[in-house]
């Protein structure tokens, strides 16, 4: 996890900025007023659930989906209006857009003429990517994990200042994930800007700086994913929890009982705890951080009434008509 | 533009369709010319009528360009297919990415399928001269004729080729969806139109109209040395130019409507 602010030395990555960006298809408002700063040169993580409206989002700020209402803009211009847009902004969308009789190279080779980068490009990032020795097979033998590979090469084509992904992760095995971790933390020390959308917080908890999370198309909360976490809790594991909460809570501690023999504690000190239950002889079988808040900070956040997902069709808020009610 | 054009060129030469279309093309082309060559005769003189007998010329020219009729209708498919598959393989989505000016998206595509389109085109004719004059000369009958007739009507069937892969093209931008635009146009181009076109021009207020048909201003534009045939029901038809025009005029219809559209669709 890196909280703090990195702007590299050689910080060149640009600002996106998404202003009261609204999508309807239909009666369905799939973006809702959606408005949020993407800052230069860290690594935001879009999150949401299914359905959110995090495609529909990035496929607008990419000139993809025409906005119904406000604007998406890369630097100050719509991504349309960038003189050459792939060496600006890289993108990867879904793994599945690509042609199956096209080889993984002659894929990148036919972006590379549009963007008018050197073929000499392509076979640097099939190697950067891990796919050199696929690069001769038609993309439709590939499996998931390369097709979410070839895409990403095909974002780094341009070596652009603003990485966008939409959910990278999905299709890769833990091996997978754990390289795109790392890819990801090294593009972000070149200076990169880097929006990174997923379903899962805890697939880009580690590598993000900041986070934006949607629900229903609308803005859940936003800001430095340090500020989620909030003050950093202990979790302990005793015989005697009570006699323990109370001589922690004389020592001015928040605690908080979580179970029949576990208490948690907000506290970063996790030796001031075991201290504690020492003085008092009680036995410790469990002292660790508690590091569960995000996920069900995120599950909270998104799963309240308001924010409650609209795709599944039994837990639909009835907004006008209550249960029983005659029209 | 230049490189939007190149990724155009790229993208058709790195699938094994341009190979698999060039296929059909060369055996069609080669095999309806030489069973035509083979078993049409000239037609006789008809004293009764005033019409002289076919020249071996023109019996040449009728025999090369016989096939033309599913040629047109291989490389309309081939310009609708030069789209239709981005969009049925969402590759749509990084040719815009790559280049968001849509309207030159498509200007790239045009000019890239003239150069296939020349090139399917050629192939084509190529491949039913070769067969063609390989059974006609075996006949004893003559394979170039006199002058510069023949040439000049191979090269008015490739104009024709090329025109209507053009008109693929257009279509395909107008619809999106690769096997209904497909089906749609074979299904106008090969059966509805020529119906259509015969009808009305079989009825005196249809003639003026029917004479602008695809179809009519194809035969327009390979006919009109045609003195000898058919003219025991003389039809009015276009010059070449306005037949080659007609097809221009259909091609930029569908490509601009098309088009239009496009830039204001989303690509999800």
């Amino acid at each position: 996890m890196t909280t703090a602010p990195t702007p590299s030395p050689t910080s060149t990555g640009a600002r996106i900025e998404i202003a009261g960006l609204t999508k309807s298809f239909g009666d369905f408002r799939a973006v809702d007023d959606l408005s949020f700063v993407v800052e230069p040169g860290r690594v935001t993580g879009f999150l949401g659930p299914n359905g959110a409206g995090k495609t529909t989002t990035l496929r607008m700020l990419l000139g993809l989906i025409r906005p119904s209402a406000g604007s998406a803009t890369i630097d100050g211009r719509p991504y349309a209006e960038l003189d050459n847009p792939m060496q600006v902004v890289g993108s990867a969308l879904e793994a599945t857009s690509f042609h199956p009789g096209r080889t993984g190279r002659d894929h990148l080779r036919v972006l590379a003429a549009a963007s008018r980068v050197p073929d000499a490009r392509v076979d640097e990032l099939l190697e950067l990517v891990g796919i050199a020795a696929a690069a001769g097979k038609r993309a439709g033998t590939y499996s998931m994990g390369m097709r979410q590979r070839l895409g990403l090469a095909a974002a780094l084509l341009g070596d652009p200042r603003v990485l966008i992904l939409d959910e990278p992760a999905n299709g890769l095995d833990p091996e997978g994930i754990r390289w795109l971790r790392g890819f990801l933390r090294h593009l972000s020390t070149e200076g990169k800007t880097i929006l990174v959308s997923s379903h899962l917080l805890n697939e880009v908890e580690q590598t993000v700086d900041d986070v934006v999370i949607i629900a229903n198309g609308r803005l859940v909360q936003q800001g430095p994913i340090s500020t989620l976490h909030g003050d950093r809790r202990q979790l302990v594991r005793t015989t005697d929890p009570d006699r323990l909460g109370a001589a922690l809570g004389e020592d001015g501690l928040l605690v908080v009982r979580t179970g029949d023999d576990s208490l948690e504690v907000t506290s970063e000190d996790a030796r001031r705890i075991g201290d504690t239950a020492l003085r008092l002889g009680l036995p410790i079988y469990e002292l660790r951080e508690s590091r569960s808040d995000l996920e069900d900070l995120f599950f909270q956040l998104t799963s309240a009434p308001e924010n409650r997902n609209r795709n599944l069709g039994a837990t639909e808020p009835t907004t006008d008509v209550q249960p029983g009610e005659v029209q | 533009m230049g490189a939007a054009i190149r990724s155009e060129l790229r993208k058709i030469f790195t699938t094994r369709l341009w190979w698999g279309m060039a296929i059909p093309i060369v055996l069609l082309a080669a095999g309806v010319t030489a069973l035509l060559a083979a078993t049409s005769e000239p037609e006789k003189a008809n004293p009764d009528l005033g019409v002289p007998a076919m020249s071996q010329t023109q019996f040449a020219i009728n025999t090369y360009t016989g096939a033309v009729g599913l040629g047109y209708l291989l490389t309309m498919c081939v310009g609708i297919v030069a789209i239709g598959s981005e969009y049925r393989h969402q590759t749509i989505t990084s040719t815009f990415l790559a280049v968001p000016h849509r309207t030159r998206v498509m200007a790239a595509k045009v000019v890239a399928l003239l150069v296939t389109g020349a090139f399917y085109g050629l192939l084509f004719v190529v491949a039913a001269v070769a067969a063609g004059a390989a059974v006609l000369s075996s006949r004893g009958l003559s394979t170039f004729g006199e002058g510069f007739a023949v040439p000049r009507a191979l090269l008015l069937m490739l104009l024709v080729l090329g025109l209507w892969a053009l008109i693929g093209l257009g279509a395909g931008i107008l619809i999106p969806n690769q096997v209904a635009a497909l089906m749609i146009m074979v299904g106008i181009a090969w059966i509805l139109e020529p119906i259509l076109g015969g009808v009305l021009a079989s009825q005196d207020w249809g003639e003026g109209v029917s004479k602008f048909f695809p179809s009519r201003a194809t035969q327009a534009m390979l006919s009109q040395q045609s003195t000898g045939i058919n003219d025991s029901v003389p039809v009015e038809r276009l010059s070449w130019p306005a037949g080659a025009l007609v097809l221009l005029a259909y091609s930029a219809l569908l490509a601009g409507i098309g088009t239009w559209l496009t830039t204001r669709r989303d690509v999800s």
